[in-house]
């Protein structure tokens, strides 16, 4: 039961990494129908900024901030990076081949994938950078037999205190139903008078800005990055918007939640070598009996 | 005009033959094949600075065959099997390449030097320890380091014994190097198996690559072993260290020869890499031969500071020792390189002491220490 509990524990951490990352996929493909391929890579690029930010600022964190402090201003730094290269990534390789129709977009993000990717080998260089360990809060916590760190707590409360806000940002707000409305018609959505591309904007600073905040968390968790480590999350986070029903926003953050768990759960009591297949098969079975996913219906009803 | 025309003819003459002068003095190449990017590449860096190190040593003291330079060629496999194998048509391709080092990691080593066979160059390999590459009867490969079953051997030896250990828990990482060396510790064990002295808790691979490791190491934990070896790469060692401190494993940790470097040192953070261990070959300070000292004052002089892990070291004394068989057999033939380098090298001055093979091509007495990171996260010999 212990071990049940704790692997629940860890499952949920994965789970929520991958929920942050697929709302950005789920954003933008509600909004645009492109499956954004360069989203991955806005993860990998906060979590380096937010290493650079802890490692050239270590001095003033510890003596500022403290560690948590410097958690969250390595956040805060990444977030407001990323969203402004999400900005101009945006306007550079989307916007101008908008008109050509929905493949070419595709394609234009796998290359801007590929760009931003070795952008980061350049910068950073190809070697694995890890997070230093001195500014990483590290307190264990033992409830009987169940050993987590307190680390694994902020992330979780944190996670799902940026799901909250995002949820009600979308759910509750006007701006929110102004992106509802663009993502069910955008044609209609216009001639209400809601700009385009303002809801645009909102959602490449929104997506990115959510995506290097969990690169950073990432990054403080594993304590260890590499510039190719956004193409696997981005392909479990993609999964993860799948099997929640992609365009609808809670299906992708329950997804990342179920996905994450499951892989988990699979590693723990199928085998840990089998666990992708595992977790693929649940996505094909849900497929065949939801197509739309599992927080599909919104979308169905579109179309 | 007749002086103008000898003038010319003079001239074209000149250029004609000009080349040949310039092929006379031209250098011998030996190529280098390593991980310089890819999750090996701060291994990779160190053989490549190394093997520049001793070509520019034996150049400095007027290169072989009477004046000719060596050269050093990299080319980068990438730490990958498929990219290794392109990367050892790229070397065979080259005229001009007369034999390489190559390379670090034993699953990348192995199709390589298929290519190597195939295309009969002699290749040497500095970082690959899987017993089975040797096994095939291969004419052109050898290697400069030991093997992975003396080095299981060496566990089964001293670490039991120096934690008072009964229960050991092994963990490898499925790729050639980090399978065999388990295996070959397993084996190792049996004798003490059978006699009730020990067992085997915990025998399972994690994935490389992979990030999380709270599940087997969980399973891992359950078994309460006495001892914890971990045979594969620092990348993943460090990240197995954190995350097994966090949930609550406590037995030392005993990493294989690829597992504890600097680098596993900055991931993990001091407090927890102090007090791991690992078997080893000796690191590069600690060699006490004079070619040790010269060539690692060289590498000093234009690095800032020695390698941090002993695989750099066997790339510069497999370069050395083909520069070594080229001048003396006078040929750059990969037949006689690789008859000469089996049946006549022995016990020939290197940087990693004696040099000599076996019939198989393997590097003949390589010792091994216990090491663990101290206080200040510097590896040493453990006491």
């Amino acid at each position: 039961m212990e071990v049940f509990l704790e692997q629940l524990i860890n499952g949920l951490t994965i789970g929520s990494f991958y929920a942050l990352i697929a709302l950005g996929y789920s954003m933008v493909y509600g909004i645009l129908k492109l499956i954004n391929f360069a989203h991955g890579d806005f993860f990998a690029l906060g979590s380096y900024i937010g290493y650079t930010v802890l490692v050239f600022g270590s001095a003033f964190i510890t003596s500022h901030f403290g560690l948590w402090g410097g958690m969250i201003a390595a956040m805060l730094v990444a977030a407001f990076c990323v969203a402004f290269v999400g900005v101009v990534v945006e306007r550079a390789a989307y916007r101008p081949i908008y008109p050509a129709g929905r493949l070419p977009a595709v394609v234009s993000a796998l290359g801007a994938s590929i760009f931003i990717q070795n952008t980061i080998m350049v910068i950073w260089g190809p070697r694995y950078q890890a997070y230093p360990a001195s500014l990483i809060p590290n307190i264990h916590i033992q409830l009987g037999n169940i050993h987590i760190t307190l680390l694994q707590i902020v992330i979780l409360v944190l996670s799902f205190f940026l799901l909250g806000i995002l949820y009600w940002v979308i759910q509750k707000t006007t701006f929110g139903a102004a992106i509802r409305a663009t993502a069910l018609d955008k044609d209609t959505a216009s001639l209400m008078g809601i700009n385009f591309n303002r809801v645009i904007f909102f959602i490449f600073t929104l997506g990115p800005a959510l995506g290097a905040m969990t690169g950073v968390m990432v990054g403080m968790y594993y304590r260890q990055i590499s510039f190719t480590m956004g193409w696997n999350y981005g392909l479990k986070a993609f999964t993860a918007t799948i099997l929640g029903g992609i365009g609808n926003l809670p299906g992708a953050m329950f997804g990342g939640l179920i996905l994450g768990v499951l892989e988990m759960f699979g590693a723990a009591y199928i085998s840990a070598a089998w666990k992708d297949v595992f977790v693929f098969l649940i996505l094909i079975l849900v497929l065949i009996f939801r197509p739309t996913g599992l927080f599909g219906e919104k979308v169905a009803e579109k179309v | 005009m007749k002086i103008t025309k000898y003038v010319v003819m003079v001239g074209i003459l000149l250029c004609v033959f000009m080349p040949f002068n310039v092929m006379a003095a031209k250098p011998v190449v030996i190529g280098l094949q390593g991980p310089i990017t890819g999750p090996w590449a701060y291994e990779g860096q160190m053989a490549k600075q190394s093997c520049e190190i001793a070509a520019q040593l034996i150049n400095q003291k007027g290169g072989i065959l009477g004046g000719r330079m060596i050269e050093v060629r990299v080319v980068d496999d990438a730490g990958e099997p498929k990219t290794g194998a392109l990367a050892a048509q790229k070397l065979v391709g080259q005229k001009d390449v007369v034999a390489s080092v190559s390379t670090y990691g034993s699953s990348v080593c192995e199709p390589a030097s298929n290519i190597y066979e195939k295309y009969k160059k002699v290749n040497i390999g500095y970082g690959v320890t899987a017993v089975r590459l040797t096994q095939r009867n291969f004419k052109y490969f050898f290697r400069t380091c030991g093997r992975d079953d003396s080095q299981g051997k060496f566990f089964a030896d001293a670490v039991p014994a120096k934690f008072s250990a009964k229960k050991i828990a092994i963990m490898h990482d499925n790729t050639a190097f980090g399978k065999g060396l388990a295996e070959d510790t397993k084996r190792a064990l049996k004798s003490m198996i059978d006699a009730g002295k020990v067992q085997i808790v915990y025998y399972d691979a994690i994935t490389p690559g992979e990030k999380d490791f709270h599940v087997p190491l969980t399973n891992l934990r359950e078994t309460k072993p006495d001892v914890w070896y971990f045979t594969g790469y620092y990348a993943e060692a460090a990240l197995l260290i954190s995350q097994a401190r966090d949930i609550g494993i406590t037995c030392p940790f005993v990493g294989g020869n690829a597992a504890i470097n600097d680098e596993f040192v900055k991931i993990a953070g001091l407090n927890i890499a102090k007090g791991c261990y690992m078997t080893n070959e000796p690191l590069p300070g600690d060699l006490p031969y004079p070619e040790a000292k010269e060539f690692l004052k060289a590498y000093k002089d234009k690095y800032g500071e020695i390698p941090s892990s002993p695989w750099p070291i066997y790339a510069a004394d497999a370069l050395n020792i083909i520069a070594y068989a080229v001048d003396k057999t006078g040929s750059t033939k990969s037949s006689v390189l690789a008859n000469y380098l089996r049946d006549k090298v022995n016990g020939v001055p290197g940087i990693t002491g004696p040099i000599g093979f076996t019939k198989l091509g393997d590097r003949e007495g390589v010792p091994f220490y216990l090491y663990v990171v101290n206080d200040e996260g510097k590896i040493v010999i453990s006491q």
